[in-house]
């Protein structure tokens, strides 16, 4: 029998529920990529239930169907566009009102559809008993009932939604505006029916009045009288309100959110606080805050590094250990040159930063999102990030910055517009991720003094806040400011996690590898052909006469861009010691890690970037990196020289 | 009395009325529908549980759930302060 195929989309609000859900219902079978050049992500899978292969899509989280985000117009779009079986939309039913301002308008936008009625366990702890059977009967659209984390509901949803589609999908109505509202969508609606647009006429009415600058300029493209009619019509409501249309609409929208919600729910006010209530006090309270955030993210990072360090050191031995076993099938030298030099130590690298930095990283990363902790960092760091013209989500890249940029660089995604995620990931690249810190603290740290390398981090910190608002005043656009709802504290779902960051690896894998590998071979091609001598040379007008290196030390500068901390290995094969405190100044040093901080993004991030930014982007910014970083160890030369401080 | 959403002290509670314009430009619809879109719609009550610190930003309570709100856009909403 061949298979019946579906195609369900998950849509709801942000921290709903819908990922755990969506690996519920997929469990292995699932994929993550990108949308179409954009740089929100997509997660597919697949089920098989009574007899259908279904599809699943989990759109984005979001609050609202309208052009703020990336992520509304891709939601909204595939919806309409591409026109799922069934959306499955997952509701808080701790946060009802909410949620429903959200379901509201997928009803509008006529998606056939049913609710998942999620986290009602919290719900009850917060003293919210939910009428699903009166919810459904309002809307017209299937409830059920779900505790997502324990698996509850879930056969059911999926028998409900199975069923829904089989009996033919009834479109509920949506809701009713004041009547002189209705009658001019009415009026808009009937001249929009006469011209071919891929949404509803309805939404499409509701959504010009509502001044959609997208949905506005298709219309205006089939038909600029009807804009002029809407447009006309806004102000009218516009002079009965007070208040502008769009305001009046969404207004609308909430109070029927509101009314339903009121209308379904009972609240028994709790008298205790809940844990969750308690946490949420602590954690953002004045005085234990910053010390507690402080605490969590030096612990994280003392483990990740502890564990990091051990973890790398064994694979590395393990993977060293196999050449004499490698070594047996390659007789030809320079072959086996090229494919250990190039290839395999490529593949070393990479895979001994990601299993034992990365993949910790993003696990805990998960954890801390999932319970709902990251939020309440933001909210602590907004101040800070206000600062260069990002707001306090901005943070948390931030912070994963500080392991390795190439996660950082796609954790910039969690930021509202294109403009903010480009801002934020160019303020990633400038951070010093583990790698260089590792060269600071050997080079500097170990041979000049502990403070010169504090100085260093300084430093760099002033250079990040000083480019990053001269970037943010340039950038075109408007900045957004911090505008997040902060969820209760949960238990993260274990599964959900280990999966996440389980295609997080793979991305970092399938991002960072092929980079890896093939410049590596580029470097080990030039070093056989012996050019390492004559590029230096050729490197020595800056590296010598405006940096006041040793000529060497440019080839180790090219190094590093594979990977940061070859800066430092390379430097010590090169010089034939590992005592630099003999062979350089302490100048010579204080420069070099300079350099080394600032002077391009690694290979690997660089890769990140073009994949989030495209090509154009990613050159500029290594360029101006490179060419900035110079031009600043010039300088410092120039100043710390006559100063005679080192 | 109008008042910036800022200058509600913690605890208090307020319905707003309206929403300013940005003085120095920028923050145009996209921001303005944001506001919107997360339910602070003229005539809506909100309480202002707490300020972060460093005049960081604030957190309301609003329609049954808890928003963190930079402290720029919340000094355009203007509230008239209920006791
Ligand atoms: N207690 C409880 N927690 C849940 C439930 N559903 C999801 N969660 C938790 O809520 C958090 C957010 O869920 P997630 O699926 O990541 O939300 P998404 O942003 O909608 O994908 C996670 O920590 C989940 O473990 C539920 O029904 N009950």
């Amino acid at each position: 029998m061949k298979r019946k195929k579906l195609r369900f989309a998950l849509a709801g609000n942000a921290n709903v529920g819908k990922s755990v859900i969506f690996n519920q219902l997929t469990g292995l079978h699932q994929h993550i990529g990108n949308w179409p050049g954009k740089t929100v992500e997509k997660a597919e899978g697949t089920l098989h239930f009574k007899g259908y292969e279904v599809d699943i899509i989990d759109l984005p989280g979001i609050y609202s169907l309208s052009t703020f985000s990336l992520e509304e117009i891709i939601s909204r779009e595939y919806i309409a566009f591409e026109k799922p079986d069934l959306v499955i939309n997952v509701v808080d039913a701790s946060v009802l009102e909410r949620n429903l301002f959200f379901t509201l308008q997928l009803i509008e936008l006529e998606t056939p559809l049913i609710i998942a009625l999620n986290q009602i366990d919290i719900a009850q702890r917060k003293g919210i008993k939910i009428d699903h059977k009166k919810l459904s009967e309002i809307l017209g659209v299937p409830v059920i009932p779900t505790v997502a984390v324990k698996g509850i509901g879930i056969y059911n949803l999926l028998e409900a939604a199975i069923e829904t589609v089989e009996r033919g999908i009834r479109s509920p109505r949506g809701i009713e505006y004041g009547k002189e509202i209705e009658e001019k969508i009415e009026r808009i609606a009937a001249a929009i029916r006469e011209i071919n647009l891929p949404y509803p006429a309805r939404w499409t009415a509701i959504k010009i009045l509502e001044g959609d600058k997208k949905i506005e300029e298709e219309v205006k493209r089939a038909n600029p009288d009807i804009l002029r009619l809407a447009q006309k019509m806004a102000r009218e409501i516009e002079r009965i309100h007070g208040h502008s249309c769009s305001t009046v609409i969404t207004s609308e929208r909430y109070e029927v959110a509101g009314k339903i919600a009121r209308e379904v729910q009972r609240i028994q006010p709790v008298i205790k606080p809940t844990l969750s209530e308690r946490l949420h006090d602590v954690t953002t309270s004045r005085a234990f805050g910053y010390p507690i955030m402080l605490l969590v993210m030096l612990s994280i990072f003392y483990a990740i590094f502890t564990f990091g360090d051990y973890a790398s050191t064994l694979l590395s031995d393990l993977l060293y250990g196999s050449k004499p076993f490698l070594d047996q099938f390659l007789i030809n030298t320079l072959l086996k040159e090229l494919i250990w030099g190039g290839v395999i130590e490529g593949v070393i690298a990479g895979v001994t930063i990601a299993l034992p930095y990365i993949v910790p990283f993003y696990f805990i990363l998960y954890l801390l999102e999932d319970s709902g902790y990251l939020s309440r960092i933001a909210f602590l760091m907004d101040v800070v990030m206000h600062k260069i013209g990002l707001h306090g989500k901005a943070f948390i890249p931030v912070m994963l910055a500080c392991g390795c940029n190439v996660p950082a660089c796609l954790g910039c995604r969690i930021m509202e517009t294109e403009r903010e995620r480009f801002l934020a990931a160019f303020v990633v690249t400038l951070i010093p991720c583990a790698a260089t810190t590792v060269v600071v603290l050997g080079l500097v740290g170990k041979f000049v003094s502990i403070e010169w390398a504090l100085l260093l981090y300084i430093v760099d910190l002033a250079i990040i806040f000083t480019l990053g608002r001269v970037a943010f005043k340039k950038l075109p656009g408007e900045p957004t400011e911090l505008i997040m709802e902060m969820h209760e504290f949960r238990m993260p779902h274990l599964r959900t996690v280990i999966s996440q960051t389980w295609f997080r690896l793979e991305e970092f894998i399938k991002i960072a590898f092929p980079l890896i590998i093939i410049s590596s071979l580029i470097i080990k091609v030039i070093e056989l052909a012996g050019m390492f001598e004559p590029i230096s040379v050729l490197l020595s007008p800056v590296t010598v006469g405006w940096l006041g290196l040793r000529y060497e030390m440019g080839i180790a500068l090219i190094f590093g861009i594979l990977r940061k901390e070859l800066t430092l290995i390379m430097l010590a094969t090169i010089l034939g010691t590992t005592n630099f405190g003999v062979v350089l100044t302490p100048i010579q040093m204080v420069i070099y890690c300079l350099i080394t901080m600032l002077y391009i993004p690694c290979i690997a991030t660089i890769a990140a970037f073009i994949k989030e930014f495209g090509w154009k982007k990613a050159i500029l910014i290594t360029l101006f990196e490179v060419f900035f970083a110079v031009l600043l160890g010039g300088v410092a030369l120039r100043i710390l020289e006559p100063l005679g401080v080192l | 009395m109008l008042v910036p959403l800022t200058s509600l002290k913690e605890g208090e509670s307020g319905k707003i009325t309206s929403i300013k314009a940005n003085p120095r430009g920028g923050g145009g619809w996209g921001f303005w529908k944001r506001l919107m879109d997360m339910g602070l719609t003229p005539g809506t009550k909100v309480k202002v549980v707490k300020s972060a610190p460093f005049r960081g930003p604030i957190e309301i309570y609003v329609r049954g759930s808890r928003l963190a709100l930079g402290r720029g856009m919340a000094t355009r909403i203007l509230v008239e302060i209920e006791r």
